[in-house]
């Protein structure tokens, strides 16, 4: 579905993104980095706006650049509001579907459809100047969907919603993905990415990091410290039983619990039942950084940098 | 939907868009500038018994309509065709769509000729009704016809100058009227011919029939002495040479609105 081949893309002296080579088949993924992290040059270089300095982008086997038989098959929704103030929902999304290569009725059809697909059926004939953040992100959705792309291009979708913005966004995604359509999804947000996703992949400073789901990760990170918190009414004992195991490199001790950095946390989860059973430690709740996708992206990040 | 498809579905939305509260304003006060000047005129050669000919007349429609409302209705819709859909930051929703973004720029042109030549001919109509010169008809006539080649040109000029200089679209247009269509017109030499004016003042006095048989070689320089079919080609081709400048320019960048584009 997408290829990328050793693409770089320079504004100027600056870089945009730094020889990043992919191959996506058709299925959701997420775009995960950082702001400035090169996501928004990637998602313009599959959908056109912009050529590779060096290397060659393919978006279902195609040339993205002024390729309007591709564009039929994309629906971009773009971070940047952009939105006419002074049209209404079914006026813009009409004349976006028109520009799209529909005619007239079928544009206003479609619209319409989408519209009342993202839920804006009784305001879409209002002004979007009188639209909430919540409802002008759904109204940039129904553009990019109204068309009934093939792969569905989202650039921080969740940007500015409300925790019921957010639900209801994710809802909506989560009935486009089950439609069996193709999704790319860029954010900064990570678990916004897990509750639709778990392949994923993650840039930064115009590279990509890693790809692929967050067990390929794990695997990555197995011989990478990780931090631990371990709740405890005893946390001096119990740190003195983890060091006296050699199960912690480091430790942090507080007067509710301790936090342990471990380059084997496997060791550390088989072993602490058994030795809690047989001490007066206890441990009431236990953290890992590492159980988030959130730990991942800064693992990596980490190791990027050169700081692991 | 074909291209040409894209471009009507662009005017009808902008002519929409035209109807606004706010644009009607401006094609009003457009089409009121000449209409106020005539009414300033007619009001002191009544108070000293002298009629102004025929010849004052014209000059100063012609001024008026196909010069200043032509150039100023083109300027403030053509040259901010581009500029204005990054600055908003929708432009991403059109470059994503098959020819939409040559759609946008030759439906917004289309727009701002009819925009602003209506304007023109509404203030030109108004005023020879208010000042009724003689022979009101023939001069009505040769002003429409100067109207429909001054504001595409016009805006065939500003359309080039606001996607060329996107990001100083104003300053750009602004300049290029100022030196070359106000000075360099007025300069007796070779470089006026090349401008718009130039071509429009020389079809200017023939269509209106004014006569200048009587004037001297340096007056003629800036006036022309070609026949009207030649202006009149220069003008459409011109027209067609920048609108097709303007195309390449657009399918040549890289218009984003990608904020990592400037960090």
């Amino acid at each position: 579905m997408i290829e990328f081949e050793n693409v770089t893309k320079l504004y100027g002296t600056v870089i945009g993104v730094n020889d990043i080579s992919l191959s996506l088949p058709p299925g959701a993924y997420g775009l995960v980095g950082p702001n400035g992290s090169g996501k928004s040059t990637l998602l313009n270089m599959i959908t056109g706006q912009l050529s590779p300095t060096i290397g060659r982008v393919r978006i279902f086997e195609e040339s993205p650049i002024q390729n309007a038989r591709l564009y039929r098959r994309l629906g971009y929704c773009p971070s940047s509001e952009g939105l006419y103030s002074d049209v209404s929902a079914i006026h813009w999304v009409t004349y976006l579907q028109e520009l799209g290569g529909l005619s007239q009725a079928q544009a206003r059809d479609a619209a319409h459809d989408a519209l009342v697909q993202t839920g804006l059926k009784d305001v879409m004939q209002r002004p979007i100047s009188t639209y909430s953040r919540g409802m002008r992100q759904r109204v940039k959705l129904a553009q990019a969907i109204a068309h009934n792309p093939d792969l569905l291009i989202l650039d921080e979708p969740f940007s500015g919603l409300d925790p019921i913005g957010r639900n209801q966004m994710t809802m909506l995604l989560k009935t486009w993905l089950q439609e069996g359509k193709s999704l790319l999804l860029a954010t900064h947000v990570l678990h916004e990415i897990e509750s639709l996703t778990p392949a994923f992949l993650l840039m930064c400073g115009g590279r990509l990091l890693a790809a692929g789901n967050s067990n390929d990760v794990h695997g990555l990170l197995a011989d990478v410290p990780n931090r631990i918190t371990l709740c405890s009414s005893t946390p001096r004992p119990l740190a003195a039983l983890l060091l006296e195991q050699d199960l912690g490199d480091a430790f942090a001790i507080h007067p509710d619990r301790i936090v342990v950095e471990t380059q084997n946390p496997g060791r550390l989860f088989a072993l602490l039942p058994e030795l809690l059973k047989t001490t007066d430690c206890d441990v009431t709740e236990l953290h890992s950084e590492d159980e988030s996708l959130n730990a991942l992206f800064s693992s990596l990040m980490k190791i990027h940098r050169g700081e692991r | 939907m074909s291209p040409a498809g894209n471009v009507l579905a662009v005017i009808r939305f902008e002519l929409r868009r035209a109807c606004s509260r706010g644009r009607l304003l401006w094609w009003v006060v457009l089409a009121g500038f000449p209409i106020l000047l005539t009414l300033l005129i007619i009001s002191v050669p009544k108070q000293s018994g002298v009629e102004p000919p025929r010849e004052m007349w014209a000059t100063i429609l012609f001024l008026l309509c196909p010069m200043a409302v032509s150039m100023l209705g083109t300027f403030l819709y053509a040259a901010p065709a581009v500029s204005v859909e990054l600055e908003r930051k929708s432009w991403a929703y059109l470059a994503v769509r098959p020819h939409a973004s040559t759609a946008v720029m030759l439906g917004k042109y289309l727009v701002a000729v009819l925009w602003a030549g209506s304007a023109a001919c509404a203030g030109l109509t108004v005023s020879l009704l208010i000042a009724r010169p003689d022979d009101m008809g023939a001069l009505w006539w040769a002003m429409v016809r100067l109207i429909g080649l001054s504001c595409p040109a016009y805006g065939a000029a500003y359309l080039l100058l606001g996607t060329l200089f996107y990001k100083r679209a104003m300053i750009a247009c602004i300049a290029y009227t100022l030196l070359f269509e106000l000075a360099a017109s007025f300069i007796p030499a070779i470089v006026n011919k090349f401008t718009i004016q130039f071509r429009l003042r020389g079809l200017f006095l023939q269509w209106a029939k004014i006569d200048v048989s009587s004037t001297d070689g340096l007056l003629l320089q800036l006036l022309g002495n070609s026949p009207p079919w030649v202006h009149v080609v220069i003008l459409a081709g011109y027209t067609l040479v920048l609108l097709i400048l303007a195309q390449i320019v657009l399918r040549w960048s890289e218009f984003t609105i990608a904020d990592e584009a400037t960090t």
